[in-house]
């Protein structure tokens, strides 16, 4: 079975570019979020007034303690994997605890309990509290540690991680008594910042006093506010000092007066004008609008398909449900035949107008304006939650949905460039079996589950 | 409105400070945009009027790029991207697709073509979205990111040569390794943020806010960034402004435009030289085709068979039927208009009202809210296109399996055994 199969040249590239895509695309989304969190776990710790020194960069004892064992420094490609492996590891463990701990943390919100730099003392006398602020500050520190993972020798990396692991898991039951040590390093680093700068304090406990300065509040809310308030504030109140609304909200307002027809007028006589001087023939599709109509086709066909499977799979419980199921049915290759004849007709125009293909054989879509196009919603509106497990469901489907989308893109990419190579294959040799396999995995399995062949006239291989 | 109608009414002294005032309003809404003068020179075809011009539509025509990214494109380069882009876009004149690359050439083509861009959308107002300010915490609630998936053009350097299928299995094992990143860090971040919101409670100014986003804590901890913020900040209200501007002058512009325009010889028509134009792959345009083709027939038998079902069972039905067929006509033509006017048109949405970004705001479970979204609504939303999508999905690969078996089945060959768990 290990006979490794080459494929077309063509279809190859067609295959390999559609995968880079969907992992460049992802890639793109980690590296913000990535940004994202950075700053996020940044504020979370504790603020120092020193702020030009970003606390990642002082973690003291820490760096001193794993300069020696810098010295055996292993390949950069094994970091990086090590480094892929770790972060897939510290972030499962990282969601679960999140999870566990945000549901937890909701509940009591205002349990504020003293400052940060408490003593273990206290920290003992206190134990449901000092679970939660456990929990909260080995993420606040993860960074640090990151960066002191990557130089540590490769053999002790995974004992380490699935130590600290442990560590944090226990800790709540634990209580102060028996202190693991990463969480004795993070009081370290907590107590000496807040000895080094006795001003330094943390979001949770000082976060409610922080006030937005004067000039920034003025120009933001000039600049936007929430469009759920000044959809309500009439227009004609400009002039007044006291509710004027945002500027955004003025752009996204849709004005109907005398002056923007005619200036509608002005622009379609413009266009018109430029057309008929132009010396290329008239009326010609641009690629941009094949590209439209193309993503209309796909979206439209992907509706039908819809539609046609809730149809199918429908029990009809009586003569009249199934007649209106036919009637359904019919109706939809109605709808599907306009499709097709937009199609056709979008084909022969490509063909006749000589679009060439893509040179690189891949059009640079332009960033579609969300909406359709049709009006865009410039200022923010508000989303609404109330937890942070609603939250995370929701951030949750939406990167659900974008995936499965990208799937079935890819599915049928790959089905249109896999199948014909099944068939055109001479049967039953190793590599053919072998191509089945790997073709019967990617298409039906998503690529995670292998059939097994099994042949009873002779050993394959 | 009492001013709106005081403008309107043109007097020649105004009209004389109309234009200038117009184009300065443009100038200063668009992202680098040179100074009036250049605009004016560039009506007379003036040279020196070319450069500018040429990066400005390089910016306006290349959205993704950041402040100062395009400083690292040679103007031999963005030329060429511009006069590409603008083609694509179906630009009609041929003479700006002959001028010469080196971009010293062009002042009133290149005018022409910015007015192009501005008479076909509302390109200041989308110029503005793109680089907006981003102060709240924010998540688009719409699928339309997922399906534009821009994606610069894959790079040439991408090898000729064969590759194995196991290559293939191997990227889309990658590839799943990244979404299951991409969630775990998706789910801390929003842990983290629903920390954030809940410990600033109340220091909003804004009461409907309540809290503090990100960004705004950021700017407290960071005084220095802050005050780059604020200076972004200010600078799109500037730019916001001008854009309220030119709404209200822009009507000269175009009068000014239209002479411009007169100013220009028609082209003489020359159809047998046609450059090509780059449209969507031609691989995608067959997919459609296929895909349409296959659910064509797919469902071209089912009516078949439920209408050959249905005839034999039909008779002896009394005349009460014909009236009930009509209202059960009726009905299903009801049912589907929605999606019968999406497919025609495509103007249709499916998540209407869940579009565009959405700044978080957490509220106190309980408590009545302001206006806004509410997170449950989304998420039932998302719940039903998933479960959708799935339904997609699984119809693909099942497909694929059917194919596949039949392509297999055919001689008494192997035996193969599904894994696990399907």
């Amino acid at each position: 079975m290990a006979t490794a199969y080459v494929l077309l040249a063509g279809s190859s590239r067609r295959l390999v570019a559609e995968l880079r895509d969907a992992l460049d695309s992802c890639a793109e989304r980690q590296r913000q979020l990535e940004r994202s969190l950075r700053v996020c776990r940044r504020l979370l710790r504790a603020w120092e007034p020193a702020e030009t020194l970003a606390p990642e960069l002082t973690p003291g004892p820490e760096t001193n303690e794993e300069a020696p064992s810098a010295a055996c420094i292993p390949s950069p490609q094994d970091l990086k994997e090590l480094e892929l492996l770790t972060q897939a590891l510290e972030k499962a463990v990282r969601v679960r605890k999140g999870i566990s701990k945000a549901g937890e943390g909701d509940k009591a919100p205002s349990l504020k309990s003293g400052s940060i730099a408490t003593s273990p003392a206290t920290r003992a006398s206190a134990p449901p509290s000092t679970s939660r602020r456990a929990g909260s500050r080995a993420l606040e520190t993860k960074p640090p540690r990151g960066i002191r993972q990557t130089r540590v020798p490769v053999k002790d990396l995974p004992e380490r991680r699935l130590l600290s692991v442990g560590d944090q898991a226990c800790m709540g039951q634990g209580a102060g008594a028996t202190k693991p040590e990463s969480g004795l390093r993070n009081e370290q680093i907590v107590l000496s910042a807040a000895s080094q700068a006795p001003e330094a304090f943390t979001l949770k406990d000082k976060g409610i006093l922080l006030q937005l300065p004067e000039a920034f509040r003025k120009a933001a809310s000039w600049n936007s506010r929430p469009a759920g308030w000044s959809n309500h504030v009439a227009f004609w109140f400009v002039g007044c000092a006291c509710v004027h609304p945002s500027l955004w909200a003025q752009l996204s307002s849709t004005q109907t007066s005398d002056s923007v027809d005619a200036v509608t007028t002005a622009k379609m006589q413009f266009l018109q004008k430029m057309q008929t001087t132009s010396g290329w023939p008239g009326s010609r599709l641009s690629a941009t609008e094949v590209e439209a109509e193309v993503r209309h086709l796909q979206k439209a066909c992907l509706l039908l398909r819809l539609r046609m499977g809730e149809e199918l799979t429908a029990d009809p419980k009586d003569w009249m449900q199934e007649y209106r199921c036919l009637l359904t049915l019919e109706e939809l290759q109605a709808i599907m035949g306009q499709c097709l004849r937009r199609l056709r007709e979008l084909c022969t125009a490509v063909v006749e107008q000589q679009l060439g293909p893509w040179p690189e054989g891949r059009f640079p879509r332009a960033s579609l304006p969300c909406g359709g196009g049709a009006d865009p919603i410039w200022s923010p509106q508000l989303l609404l939650y109330s937890s942070t497990q609603e939250l995370q469901t929701l951030a949750a489907l939406r990167l659900r949905v974008a995936m499965l989308h990208q799937q079935i893109h890819l599915e049928k990419v790959l089905m249109a460039e896999l199948l014909p190579l099944v068939s055109k294959q001479e049967p039953l040799g190793p590599p053919w079996l072998a191509l089945c396999r790997a073709v019967h995995s990617l298409l039906c399995e998503g690529g995670q589950h292998f059939l097994t062949i099994l042949r009873e006239d002779k050993p394959a291989d | 409105m009492g001013r709106r109608r005081r403008r309107r009414r043109v007097d020649p002294a105004d009209a004389a400070r109309a234009l200038p005032e117009a184009i300065a309003a443009l100038s200063q809404m668009l992202p680098a945009g040179p100074s009036p003068e250049t605009f004016r020179r560039a009506k007379f075809d003036r040279p020196e009027a070319a450069p500018a011009l040429w990066r400005l539509l390089f910016r306006v025509l290349s959205p993704q790029l950041a402040d100062g990214a395009s400083a690292s494109f040679s103007l031999e380069a963005q030329v060429r991207s511009v006069k590409l882009a603008l083609r694509t876009q179906g630009y009609p004149r041929r003479a700006l697709a002959q001028l010469p690359d080196d971009g010293s050439q062009g002042g009133r083509e290149l005018l022409l073509a910015l007015a192009w861009l501005l008479a076909r959308g509302p390109l200041p107002e989308r110029l503005l979205t793109q680089n907006r300010v981003q102060l709240g915490d924010e998540m688009p609630v719409c699928e339309c990111e997922a399906l534009a998936s821009p994606g610069p053009p894959a790079p040439s350097v991408e090898a000729d040569g064969c590759v194995d299928i196991r290559h293939l299995q191997w990227l889309m094992g990658k590839l799943r390794f990244r979404w299951r990143n991409l969630m775990a860090s998706q789910q801390e971040q929003c842990a983290l943020l629903g920390k954030i919101h809940s410990y600033t409670r109340g220091c909003h100014s804004d009461r409907s806010l309540g809290h503090l986003s990100v960004t705004e804590t950021e700017l407290l901890r960071d005084p220095e960034g802050g005050r780059q913020l604020l200076r972004r900040l200010e600078r799109e209200n500037a730019r916001l402004q001008a854009a309220l501007q030119w709404r209200c002058r822009e009507l000269v512009f175009w009068r000014w435009m239209d002479t411009v325009l007169g100013a220009c010889p028609p082209e003489a028509s020359q159809p047998t030289f046609l450059p090509r134009i780059p449209t969507p792959g031609a691989g995608e345009l067959e997919t459609l085709v296929r895909e349409l083709q296959a659910l064509q027939g797919e469902l071209r038998e089912a009516v078949e068979a439920r209408r050959a079902a249905w005839e034999a069972g039909v008779r002896g039905r009394g005349p009460e039927w014909s009236a009930a067929r009509t209202a059960l006509r009726e009905a299903v033509g009801r049912d589907l208009a929605a999606l019968r006017r999406v497919c025609e048109r495509g103007g249709g949405r499916s998540l209407a009202q869940l579009h565009g970004p959405h700044r978080l705001v957490r509220t106190e479970a309980g408590a009545p809210g302001g206006p806004g979204l509410r997170a449950p609504e989304v998420i039932e939303a998302l719940r039903s296109r998933e479960a959708h999508l799935e339904v997609v999905l699984r119809q693909l690969q099942g497909q694929c399996g059917q194919e596949l078996a039949r392509l297999v089945g055919a001689p008494p060959g192997p035996v193969w055994i599904l894994p696990p768990g399907r």
